[in-house]
Order: C-alpha cells, then structure tokens, then sequence
C-alpha cells in the first residue's frame, strides 16, 4: 500500500463517516435554525432508527452477514427499511415535539433544552431495559462488492460505501430543494427569519415548526439505518459519540445553516480518518474539538455563518 | 442509575442493619449469610455476567440444600455493575455496590468483580471493611501487587482474592504462543482504555518484546466510538502479522467486524475480555472466525471433573455454563469451605474471620486444589488457548461449541 492509497483510503472512510455526520448534522441545524433549540433527543432518535431498520430486515428473514440479496429484492428490502426508519423516527420526533416541547413554547430559559435532554435519556433507557445492552449483529444483505483503486494492494471502495454515499446526497439534497423550493420550505425559512412577522402574515407557524421536527428526525432514522449498514452492528450506545460529533459538525458548519450542516459533516468525519492515521485514534475527538474551538475563536457563526439573518 | 432491584436490596440492607442495631457480633450470630455478588449483569457484557452469576449461585444452592454448614444458610445478594450511560461495567456503580456491601451486616463475603476497573474501585472501600472478595473473572495484576498496597488494601491484609490467574500471566503467554507456536513476528497493539484492557495490551506488549516480537505501534479504542476504520487502515498499512486486542467487547465486538472487512488476513488474538458469547452474537460470523482468545484458568467445561457440574447447572439454569461459571462455582466452594472451617475451630463467622480463613484455605474445586499466595492470586497459573471455529452443527453462540480449546499456553 502505497502513501497515496493510504490517503485515499483514509478518505473514503472519512468521507462516509462525514455522510453519516451530515444527516445527523442536518436535524440539529434545521430545528435549530427555526427555534434556536438544540434538540437532544435525536442523538437517539438516531439510535432507535437503526433499531427498527434492524428489525424490518429481519421481518425478511435476514440474520447476520449469511444472506445476500441482488436486484430488486434487495432494492425493496432496503427501501422497506429506509421508510420504516425514516417514518419511525419521524413520528417519534414529532410526537415529542407536539406533546413535550409545544407547551413550553414561549418559555425562556432552558426548559425545552433540558426537556429534550430527558426525552433523550428515556429513549436510551427504553432501550437498555427493553432490548439489552449487548451489540446486535445488525443484518446486512449487500452482496460483498467492492472497488480496488490502484491495485490489489491499493485503497479498497466498497459497495456499502457508495451506498452511503447516495442515500445521503439524495436525502440532503432533497432537503435542501424542499427548503429553497417548496412553500412549506418558504415558510419554514421565513419562521426562522421571524416567526412574529410570519405568523402575521398567516404562515402556520405550529405546523411549520412540527414539520421540522418530523424531517430532522426522519433524517436521523435514515442516518441510523446507514450506520447499521456500513457497521453491521447497532447498539443503545450508538447515539452518543455519533449524535456529539454531529452536533459539533453542525456547530462548525454554522448552527441553522443547511449547506453549512453538510459540509461540517463532511469535515469532521475526514478530520477523523485523518487524525486517527497522522496522530492516532485515541485522539480523535481531541483534535475534533480542538479545531472547532479554534474555528469559533476565529468566526464564531462557524464555517459558513447563519443564512438567515439573526434576531434582533 | 438506582435499578429497582438495587433499590430493594438498599431498602432491605438498610431494614436489616437497623433491625439489628449495628452490631458485628450479634451479625455473626445470625443463621443467614449474606453473600455479595457484583457484576455487570445489563451491560455490553450482561450474558458472559449472567453465566458467572448463575455459577456462584449454584454453589451455594447446593450446599444449602445438602445442609453442607449445619445452622447456617447462605443468601446470596447481587448488585449490578452496569449502568446504562457506560453501556457496560462501571467502575463508579461497582464502587457504591461495594459500599452497600459493606454497609450490610450480615455480608460475611462476596463474589466478583468480572471486571478489574470494577475491582480497582471496589478494593478500597473493601478493604476497609474488612470484607473478601473471590474474583472469578477479573485478571489485572495492579489489584494484588503489594507494590500497590496503599491503594487497593489500605486496611492492611489482602481481601482481593482470585480464582483465576492474572494478566501477568494471561497476556505474556498469548506473546509466547504468537511467537513460538504462530511465528508472529511483527504485531500491532491495541486496547480499549479500560484498566483490564489497558493492563493486558501492557503485559503482553512487554512480552512480547522480550519474545523478539516487533510491536508495530500501540492504539487505544474508545468503546463508545462506532468507527475504528481510520486506526485499521493504519493497521493495513503497516502490515503486521497480527493484531493483538486487550479489552473486553463493547469495543472487541466493533473491533471484530471492521478488522474482518480490513485486514481478514492478519491473525487476531485477545484475552478473556474476547472469549465471550458477545463475540459469537454482536460480531458474528464470519468475523468472529480465526480470533485466539485466552482465559486464566484451565479449560474445565468439556473435562469430566466437571461433569457434575455441567449437569446441575443445565438442569437448573437451561443453558451452558462457560469456564468462568466454574471458576465463581469454585469461589463460592472456597467461601463455604472456609465457613464450615470456622465453625469447626469454633470461631465466630465473622468478615475478618472468613477473610482470614480463605487466605489459608485449601479447598477441593472443579480446578482442582485452590490456594492462594500471600498477595490473595491463585497459586496455579494456568493459561488456556482457544481458537473461534464455526461449528456449525452446534448454536453459534454457543462458547463451549464455536472457541476450539487449542491448549495450555507457553510459560515462558
């Protein structure tokens, strides 16, 4: 293996890391970005979609890395996955929106924060108590394909990968044209710009906000079932580290910031490929944090600022 | 996180230490033992725990129901290890089990940890109280080095004793193994920064060297990341013979899976922490395949010196006990002999008196004749050496079945 594979592997794990990342990213920033709320609970609203994307698989029959599937079986056993996830998550997210966080609307201070915070900690426990703390073999039924760029000792793509890869970009840039193109997205950009003015000027601003909870979560879902998919394992756990360098990816992107999101994901998934080669991996998230640190020392908007303009 | 269990089980500590108007010697008079068991029973590692508990159990189910200590009857107390924001064993849990422990009266003895960062932070509050603990399971040496005596046995005796040997031992014979019996001549280190995991990737490190083996580099694992890719490809790159892995399997299962895709050619070893059903269940097949794993204490569980054993535990508990069921059953044999011991010198049952007892004990076990040195570890030292083959004739998350018992590892 040449240095160069090397860097081009690296950069094929950081860059599927940082589309895991970006989705995640992309919740915290969307809900953020219109309530100025940081939403704890999808760390783990990431978490309890890879559990049910786990399950439909195995409604198929599929256990472990044993079958294989191709063509269309495959096709509609993941999408029956995707959308079960995504529409899971969803909803949960949501729900929480409508019956936890509605009521504190209008409530400065930190009440709706440290709401999701225990929202947070209930799904994680849910799920220790109902379903264990033991990783799950998470089924995976792509067949084994991969790429060697370089030759056979170079850098390795693997189909799973490439995968990950589309989903994300179709996912994000769906959002990003329902954001800038449809009237729900116009609405939701002008309730982030003023929510008083655009309730004045008859946008359903409950609606819109609900709407945003439901999209950010379904986004983790599909984010949670990518993970079970590139690691073939899911576990209670998965939501913490993943969720805090999400968040971090959000931060650095510029929080409330669509494009920022993506790009902070992006980011911090290849800082942490490259850090773990250069420096070594029990250093990760020193150097994640270390550079975000810097990077709101210098533009405190992070990367990219905020696109809409901020409340006066 | 207080569990309801615990809870009940403080309510009832508190109930009893009340009842009884805080006095040790009235304690001792009473016909009830309480034995303490600590382990990680809802964490990452809650089945290998779970097979641990029920081994402990079944000793001293027996010796009740044959009336082995005439006027006494054993209870045994279990706490858990495990909190849900680790996800696995953890340190600060096993510390406050330690102090209810401690604070329940009739606890005469105890029975764990399975994990040394447990038994780091349980020994001195332990200790203190004047309270052993046979470990079946835990292995790091620092725990019973007189040279970390103020730390982990400020009261003064030794009260961490084992039934099992010690990483001293388990991670230098896995160095020995790679280097006479595998030819491995370079290796990569890695651990997941607990102070089990830690400990072993050390000893064998030092080992290993010593064995002319070249360590490549040395890593440490975050048990709560998801992605290990970044250290693997390294890993590829540097080409070394083999990974060696300290650490148990919140971060060996992950570790197992991406080092499957990465580097399927490189011999994989771990210790204990990696002889587990996790890795048949979490990791799974084919990535579990082809990783040496090792336990500190002989191979029991196909030898017919257990097969009494294996019949009553799978008559009571309806699955398969594994090596370290044996060796918590051959701790619990220790406590109840050191018990009817007191009893015939005439000697009150007292913690310090069973402390006292089990440091000179001799007992009979399934492992065979179990004594302790002075420092409280096992006078024998044997290794074994198992090998993950897929059997597939027999469930694959069955340890007994799928980690093919290669043998008694090199001393040296």
């Amino acid at each position: 293996m040449t240095v160069f594979d090397l860097w081009l592997q690296q950069a094929i794990n950081g860059l599927s890391l940082g589309a895991m990342y970006a989705l995640l990213a992309l919740g915290f920033t969307l809900v953020y970005g219109i309530l100025e709320l940081i939403n704890f609970a999808h760390f783990n609203i990431f978490m309890i979609g890879s559990f049910v994307a786990m399950w439909v698989l195995q409604s198929f029959g599929l256990s472990g890395q044993s079958v294989v599937l191709t063509g269309l079986p495959l096709v509609g056993v993941l999408l029956a996955a995707l959308i079960a996830s995504m529409l899971f998550a969803g909803v949960l997210g949501a729900a929480m929106e409508r019956y936890a966080l509605r009521p504190l609307r209008g409530i400065t201070g930190p009440a709706a924060m440290i709401t999701t915070i225990g929202i947070s900690y209930i799904l994680f426990n849910i799920v220790v108590l109902g379903i264990g703390a033991d990783s799950k073999n998470f089924p995976n039924p792509l067949p084994p394909m991969k790429w060697h760029l370089g030759g056979p000792d170079g850098a390795v793509l693997e189909l799973r990968q490439v995968l990950i890869w589309a989903v994300s970009i179709i996912l994000m840039g769906g959002l990003w044209v329902f954001v800038q193109r449809s009237r729900m997205g116009k609405a939701m950009r002008a309730t982030a710009q003023d929510p008083e003015a655009a309730r004045m000027m008859g946008v359903e601003v409950d609606k819109v906000i609900l709407i945003a909870f439901f999209l950010g979560s379904a986004l983790a879902g599909a984010g949670g079932m990518i993970f079970g998919l590139y690691y073939n394992f899911t576990s209670f756990i998965i939501g913490f580290t993943a969720g805090l360098r999400a968040f971090t990816a959000a931060v650095l992107g510029g929080i409330g910031n669509v494009p920022g999101a993506m790009v902070g994901g992006v980011l911090i998934g290849l800082i942490e490929a490259f850090g773990g080669q250069l420096i070594g991996a029990s250093w990760a998230d020193v150097i994640i944090f270390s550079i975000l640190v810097l990077v709101l020392v210098f533009k405190p908007t992070g990367l990219f600022g905020r696109l809409a303009p901020t409340k006066s | 996180m207080i569990t309801r269990r615990a809870a009940a089980q403080l309510i009832a500590a508190v109930a009893a230490t009340s009842a009884l108007g805080a006095g040790t010697a009235r304690a001792a008079d009473e016909k009830t033992l309480h034995i303490g068991i600590n382990l990680p029973l809802t964490g990452a590692d809650a089945q290998s725990a779970k097979r641990i508990q029920q081994g402990a159990e079944l000793a001293f189910d027996q010796a009740n129901a044959k009336n082995e200590v005439p006027g006494y009857k054993f209870v045994t107390q279990s706490y858990d290890a495990a909190t849900a924001t680790a996800g696995q064993y953890d340190p600060v849990q096993a510390a406050t089990n330690a102090r209810k422990m401690v604070s329940d009266k009739q606890t005469v003895a105890a029975i764990g940890p399975q994990m040394s960062g447990s038994g780091k932070a349980m020994t001195p509050i332990l200790s203190e109280g004047d309270l052993a603990t046979i470990t079946p399971a835990s292995t790091n040496p620092d725990i019973t080095n007189p040279k970390f005596a103020a730390q982990y046995r400020p009261g003064g005796k030794p009260i961490y004793f084992r039934t099992v040997t010690t990483d001293a031992y388990q991670g230098p014979e896995m160095a020995n193994y790679m280097a006479h019996d595998l030819h491995v001549k370079t290796v990569y280190i890695l651990d997941d920064s607990g102070a089990y995991g830690v400990g072993m990737a050390d000893a064998f490190q030092k080992q290993a060297e010593k064995d002319g083996i070249k360590v490549l580099g040395r890593d440490r694992l975050d048990p709560k990341a998801a992605d290990y890719t970044a250290v693997l490809t390294k890993i590829k790159q540097l080409n070394p013979d083999a990974l060696y892995y300290g650490g148990v399997s919140q971060a060996g299962v992950k570790l197992a899976k991406q080092s499957y895709d990465i580097i399927p050619k490189v011999i994989k070893a771990g210790g204990d922490g990696m002889q587990t059903p996790e890795l048949l269940t979490g990791g799974g097949f084919p990535a579990a395949e082809g990783w040496y794993a090792t336990i500190a204490a002989p191979h029991m569980t196909s030898d017919t010196k257990a097969a009494d054993f294996m019949k009553a535990y799978k008559a009571k508990f309806g699955d398969a006990p594994e090596d370290y069921s044996i060796t918590a059953y051959d701790a619990g044999l220790v406590i109840i002999h050191a018990v009817k011991q007191l009893i015939a010198e005439n000697k009150p049952v007292t913690r310090s008196n069973v402390r006292d007892a089990i440091q000179n004990s001799k007992t009979p076990t399934i492992q065979g004749e179990v004594a302790f040195d002075a420092n409280g570890d096992l006078t024998d030292r044997t290794v074994s050496i198992f090998q993950v083959r897929k059997d597939t004739s027999k469930p694959l998350d069955d340890v007994e079945a799928q980690f093919h018992y290669i043998g008694v590892a090199p001393q040296a």
